[in-house]
């Protein structure tokens, strides 16, 4: 099954262009296909389905053939050392590598089924559906209440009541609505880190997303505020499929359902998936011996 | 290797009695000069004031009629011809300066054509205001035929402030975070309503403040509305294309021209003391507001 897409962000790599230039694969995949990783059985369906995923920034190769299907309401985490390309292989599941001069990608991304990178992709539609969290909490400098608002009022949302309705609702699915509900007019770059992460997490839930991308959400906030985004993921996945980035072990282990493991052999390769399967497996009886030489190594 | 030794050895010859006295004698050299450039504004400020502010403070000489003849006048069409000009020329610089900017910064992709408006707006920034005023008389005054008007001199003044404008508007642009661009972006926002939601309400600030700090230029600019608009009028121009007289312009005038009226250096005196309060009072605006506006956002100072 060889065949080459090409994702493509204009000349120089603007938003919004996915430029294929074979077409056999959406026709060839179809839900219910063999997983990509033999011998894993999933409740329920995949949400993203991944093939032959290699992704280009100008010359370099930052990830290399990546196989892999992701469970829908479920968490994935995604782990590895640093460098080994897992912030910029969550960021090709809702083409904000488009955005980085340069970015290329080829092989298939199949969300339900229907290849993101193809030509006629309306990108903004699918960043609707496939929300992000990211590193560093980036709530608006506008208050509370607005940050929320920000997407329904995008999608052309005008009446008050629904606005508050939409805004009361997405902060207490972020576990937040009891901390703010006094003072959503004030400024939301006046709340605590772990806070405006949740905000942040109220502001992707407003729009009603598919999918949440976690890119290593926690690695600003406390160990207290890092609990609370855990127990929040939890209730999450519930609605949501979620897929998480995180350098923290621990963490992929505690929260996440399944985990994908990520390793740069040397330095200038590209990133390339080692083991994905059951984070319990995952963890406690590795099938790869990198696998087990990296997780043992951190956890020891 | 070679080279850290090279330096080492180096800062270490430096290190001596001559280095002491060296960054002594520039201390001393650099004090003076900061305290030397503070006298003489301080200096230029109070030689104005002293001469002109009993004038410029009494109502009767703000709102007066000004005379042409006789003693005694007013300079209230020069103040309003002053603003009225202002807001002329910010009418229309505000949009091309802020519209060049966000393509400069969030839209243009290839680098020759942002590289050429970067080289013409530093071009025109080098020009003299006076070839401004001679180049708007020729285009707009005459050839367009809009005679000595606040619009021929707005469209003169336009050209003067873009550079300016273009420049502040576009580091207020950059100056926003990726990550609200990012934030944006990840949420569906096409590339506009990124800008129009999350860019320019944070550039706001500083782009108030850009359009203040051109508001005194445009006020306190004289060589390029001399040519363009006007030099005394006793009525007040409430169109915008009759002749005018901002203020700069009517005390270069009565300095040069104005020895028919008795009390001339009075009346300029006057004006130029209030003109000069205009813009002290204009540049405390633009260094506070945009302080206020980034504190009600959130942004701890």
């Amino acid at each position: 099954m060889v065949s080459t897409f090409t994702g493509r962000g204009g000349p120089g790599g603007g938003q919004g262009v996915g430029e294929r230039e074979n077409a056999v694969m959406e026709q060839e995949l179809e839900v219910g296909a063999e997983p990509a990783v033999p011998g894993i059985r999933v409740e329920g369906g995949y949400k993203f389905r991944l093939r032959n995923l290699s992704l280009y920034y100008g010359e370099r190769k930052i990830l290399e053939d990546i196989e892999l299907d992701i469970p829908e309401n479920r968490i994935t985490a995604v782990i590895g050392p640093s460098g080994c390309g897992k912030s910029s292989f969550l960021r090709c599941l809702n083409r904000m590598n488009d955005l980085v001069e340069g970015s290329r990608v080829e092989g298939g991304v199949f969300l339900d089924g229907e290849d993101i990178y193809r030509r006629d992709c309306d990108v903004t539609a699918l960043r609707r559906r496939v929300g992000m969290v990211f590193q560093k909490p980036n709530p608006f400098p506008k208050t509370i209440y607005e940050n929320v608002a920000f997407g329904p009022r995008i999608l052309g949302v005008r009446d008050r009541a629904t606005l508050d309705e939409v805004v009361e609702t997405s902060l207490r699915r972020a576990a937040l609505w009891d901390e703010v509900k006094d003072k959503l007019k004030e400024p939301a770059l006046a709340l605590s880190g772990g806070q405006q992460q949740r905000l942040c997490i109220a502001r992707v839930l407003a729009v009603e997303p598919e999918v949440i991308l976690f890119d290593e959400p926690c690695s600003a906030l406390d160990p207290i505020a890092t609990q609370r985004i855990e127990d929040l993921l939890v209730e999450l996945k519930e609605k949501y499929t979620i897929v998480i980035v995180t350098h923290n072990m621990q963490q992929a282990a505690r929260a996440s359902d399944y985990t994908a493991f990520f390793l740069i052999e040397r330095q200038g390769d590209p990133g390339r998936l080692v083991e994905f399967g059951e984070t319990g497996n995952l963890f406690t009886n590795p099938r790869d011996e990198r696998t087990e030489r990296d997780i043992t190594g951190r956890f020891g | 290797m070679e080279n850290a030794s090279v330096l080492e050895s180096r800062s270490r010859r430096f290190a001596g009695k001559g280095a002491a006295l060296a960054d002594r004698l520039a201390t001393v050299a650099i004090w003076f000069s900061a305290m030397l450039a503070l006298a003489l504004v301080i200096g230029v400020i109070a030689a104005i004031l002293w001469q002109g502010l009993g004038t410029a403070l009494s109502p009767s000489f703000i709102f007066g009629k000004p005379e042409a003849m006789r003693e005694g006048g007013g300079i209230w069409p020069m103040v309003v011809s002053s603003f009225y000009l202002a807001v002329l020329t910010l009418s229309l610089v505000l949009p091309l300066g802020v519209g060049a900017a966000l393509y400069l910064s969030e839209f243009a992709r290839g680098g020759r054509i942002v590289r050429l408006v970067r080289f013409g707006a530093d071009s025109l920034s080098a020009v003299p205001s006076v070839v401004f005023g001679v180049f708007g008389m020729v285009v707009f005054v005459i050839y367009l035929g809009l005679g000595y008007s606040l619009m021929a001199g707005a469209l003169t003044l336009t050209l003067l402030n873009l550079p300016t404008v273009m420049r502040s508007a576009e580091e207020a642009v950059r100056s926003v975070p990726n990550s609200y661009r990012e934030a944006a972006l990840a949420m569906g926002c096409s590339r506009w309503e990124m800008v129009k939601k999350a860019v320019l309400p944070v550039a706001m600030p500083g782009i108030t403040t850009g359009a203040i700090l051109s508001v005194g230029r445009i006020v306190g600019e004289s060589a390029a509305v001399v040519y363009t608009v006007g030099l005394f009028v006793r009525k007040v121009p409430w169109s915008p294309f009759r002749p005018a007289a901002p203020m700069a312009a009517n005390i270069w005038h009565m300095y040069t021209e104005g020895a028919l009226v008795p009390d001339w250096f009075r009346v300029a005196s006057g004006e130029a003391a209030f003109l000069l309060l205009i813009v002290l009072v204009l540049n405390l605006l633009a260094r506070t507001t945009a302080g206020l506006v980034r504190k009600k956002m959130g942004y701890r100072a």
